[in-house]
């Protein structure tokens, strides 16, 4: 990322020519324009949710938070659904993510090893990211397999990722020096010791970047609930959030929306009311997310280099 | 003929013993293995079985293997409707306008991002221009909605201020492929870049040293330094897109799809996702999905061989 420390100092001794001048005024310039692209809509969705909701009508909200209030939070503290399809999308994603995490290292680890019938293996893999059976044939074999509406599905669905197993596999055999494992086999040690014992534990950096691309990737899903599950107890937060924010033109979610107050007061002032709720909505599932990859920053962007340029 | 039977049936017993030996070394490979290749037979393999539902008429009380085989009946219907060009269209026109925007946009700000000098300001614009990429579609279109919307959107208070009129942006055919693929743009182009700043990165510093020496300016040193070394990259990214230009991001265009602008923005996926699991036209849908499959499976494995010939012969 930083590979200009050595040229940039080289030439500050030289001194720039006028044209550079202006070359780096511009490109400022566009990058400020650029922070102010991405970053306005991210601000305007954290200030709206902390807004009263007759100034967010009336336009006054865009550039700070007006009437201070954290009545969306409160009710969405009080809406039962939405805190359970949380609570759905907090188990889904730790429990879907750690069963991918391990078995994808799992499978990665054999395919960076040499043995019989591996061409065919990898090949069993690589076809699964070119052809599918398409939604339907999907839908009715795991109908038929009874995985229907159940939590199991929502966990062991879309495990594997083979683009992150190539990953994994690439990690391995090129980070972990191959004289581990002659060491190890002199000692006696097999496939599994070796994997569980040395393999894992220099993994650190690879396990990282699948827990946050499996994590997020489950996170965000909606689509695979709104095909599978048919309990709303079951639905993840983001089947709920489509349902208040993308369609809530629609009978059925003005009226879970009229759930947040159902209170006796009229439908425009709820109405007004939930568009702040919508807002709060926005941010309590992503800043998790977001957070997350503040923390991990360093490790995606090597995961995504690794992945691709070497593998 | 006694000593040539003898020699194969050598062979094949050295054969099976190598296997024998192998499987007795390895089988801890295989079991490491067993894991993921269950889940993917589940969930990738077993539909493959499904597929035979697009040539029959599919009844649930029948069965998949009960039903009675149509041939080809639902592709003569799916070509007879009128939705079939429009479909076909819808998808591959939001792929190319997609691709024509996505694609040079983050090379362009891979550049001027590798130009930018103030170190700690340079690695804030990184990390924010990131950002947008882990949030989830719902979120993003949600945020269309609430900010597009025609009574409380802050876009069309700020029309109607300057002076113009109201618009329900979301109901209109004509805004769905710029609305599609601006979002696209601001979630993922900054994540896009990742791959050419990693290819800037790798150029020798020696060469920026040397440009700067015989009196290079920045300009000069992006076209004869920077583009050269990204043109394999760029190459080999755009053809690998090629290969999805019929593909469908259900995902998105399920949730940005409404009454209004269905005439742009139903495409493949969406459609089947609509006849097939609201209506219950399983087989009808099954049939028209397997084809766009058979497309993309093409488009692919061809532009797989093209960008592995490439890589043979002209680019590392």
């Amino acid at each position: 990322m930083t590979a200009q420390p050595r040229h940039a100092r080289v030439k500050r001794k030289i001194g720039k020519t006028h044209g550079d001048r202006i070359f780096d005024a511009f490109n400022l310039a566009f990058w400020l324009a650029v922070l102010v692209v991405i970053l306005y809509p991210l601000w305007l969705v954290l200030i709206a949710s902390v807004s009263g909701a007759e100034a967010l009508f009336a336009g006054k909200v865009w550039l700070w938070p007006v009437d201070f209030s954290l009545i969306g939070y409160e009710a969405i503290l009080n809406h039962s659904l939405l805190l359970r399809s949380y609570l759905n999308s907090i188990i889904y994603t730790v429990a879907g993510t750690a069963l991918s995490v391990i078995v994808t290292m799992m499978a990665g680890y054999s395919l960076s090893r040499a043995f019989a019938g591996k061409k065919l293996v990898s090949l069993y893999f690589v076809f699964t990211m070119f052809f599918t059976g398409g939604l339907i044939p999907q839908f009715l074999m795991n109908q038929r397999l009874g995985l229907y509406n159940t939590v199991t599905l929502m966990i062991i669905i879309n495990c594997v990722s083979v683009w992150n197993l190539m990953i994994a596999r690439t990690y391995i055999s090129t980070s972990i020096p191959n004289e581990l494992h002659e060491a190890a086999v002199v000692d006696g040690a097999g496939h599994f010791t070796y994997f569980f014992r040395i393999v894992l534990p220099l993994s650190g950096t690879i396990i990282a970047v699948l827990c946050i691309y499996y994590g997020v990737a489950r996170w965000n899903d909606y689509f695979t609930a709104l095909v599978y599950i048919r309990d709303e107890t079951k639905y993840p937060l983001m089947v709920i959030l489509r349902q208040l924010i993308v369609q809530a033109t629609s009978g059925t979610a003005l009226d879970t929306l009229m759930g947040f107050f159902g209170d006796g007061k009229t439908i425009s002032e709820a109405v007004r009311k939930a568009e702040v709720v919508k807002y709060c909505c926005i941010v309590v599932s992503t800043v998790p997310v977001v957070l997350l990859y503040l923390q991990m920053q360093k490790f995606f962007v090597k995961g995504v280099t690794i992945g691709s340029l070497k593998g | 003929m006694q000593p040539v039977i003898s020699r194969v049936s050598v062979t094949l017993r050295g054969a099976a013993r190598r296997v024998g030996r192998a499987a007795r070394r390895d089988w801890q490979l295989y079991v490491l293995l067993l894991p993921a290749v269950g889940l993917v037979f589940i969930f990738c393999y077993l539909p493959l079985y499904g597929i035979q539902i697009a040539f029959r008429d599919f009844k649930a009380v029948f069965g998949i293997t009960g039903s009675k085989w149509v041939g080809l009946k639902h592709y003569a219907d799916f070509f007879a409707s009128w939705q079939a060009p429009r479909l076909l269209l819808n998808t591959l026109l939001l792929n190319v306008y997609g691709l024509l925007w996505a694609f040079p946009v983050p090379v362009v700000m891979a550049i001027l991002l590798n130009q930018l000098e103030l170190r700690r300001f340079k690695r804030f614009t990184q990390t924010a221009i990131y950002t947008p990429h882990f949030i989830s579609s719902v979120v993003m279109v949600g945020m269309l909605v609430l900010f597009l919307k025609p009574s409380s959107g802050l876009v069309n208070i700020v029309i109607e201020k300057l002076g113009g009129e109201r618009m329900d942006f979301m109901m209109l055919p004509q805004w769905f492929r710029t609305l599609f693929i601006g979002s696209d743009l601001w979630q993922h182009a900054g994540w896009n870049t990742i791959l050419y700043i990693a290819a800037l990165t790798a150029i020798d510093p020696g060469l920026y040293e040397a440009a700067t020496i015989d009196g290079a300016t920045k300009t000069q040193k992006i076209r004869f330094i920077d583009i050269p070394h990204m043109v394999p990259i760029i190459v080999l990214l755009l053809i690998l897109n090629c290969g999805a230009m019929m593909v469908s991001n259900t995902d998105k265009a399920l949730l940005m799809i409404t009454p209004g602008n269905m005439s742009k923005s139903d495409i493949i996926g969406t459609y089947v996702y609509r006849m097939g699991l609201q209506n219950g036209q399983f087989s009808y849908v099954a049939a028209i999905n397997l084809l766009v499959n058979v497309i993309n499976f093409a488009l692919i494995v061809t532009v797989n061989q093209i960008a592995k010939k490439l890589n043979d012969t002209s680019l590392f």
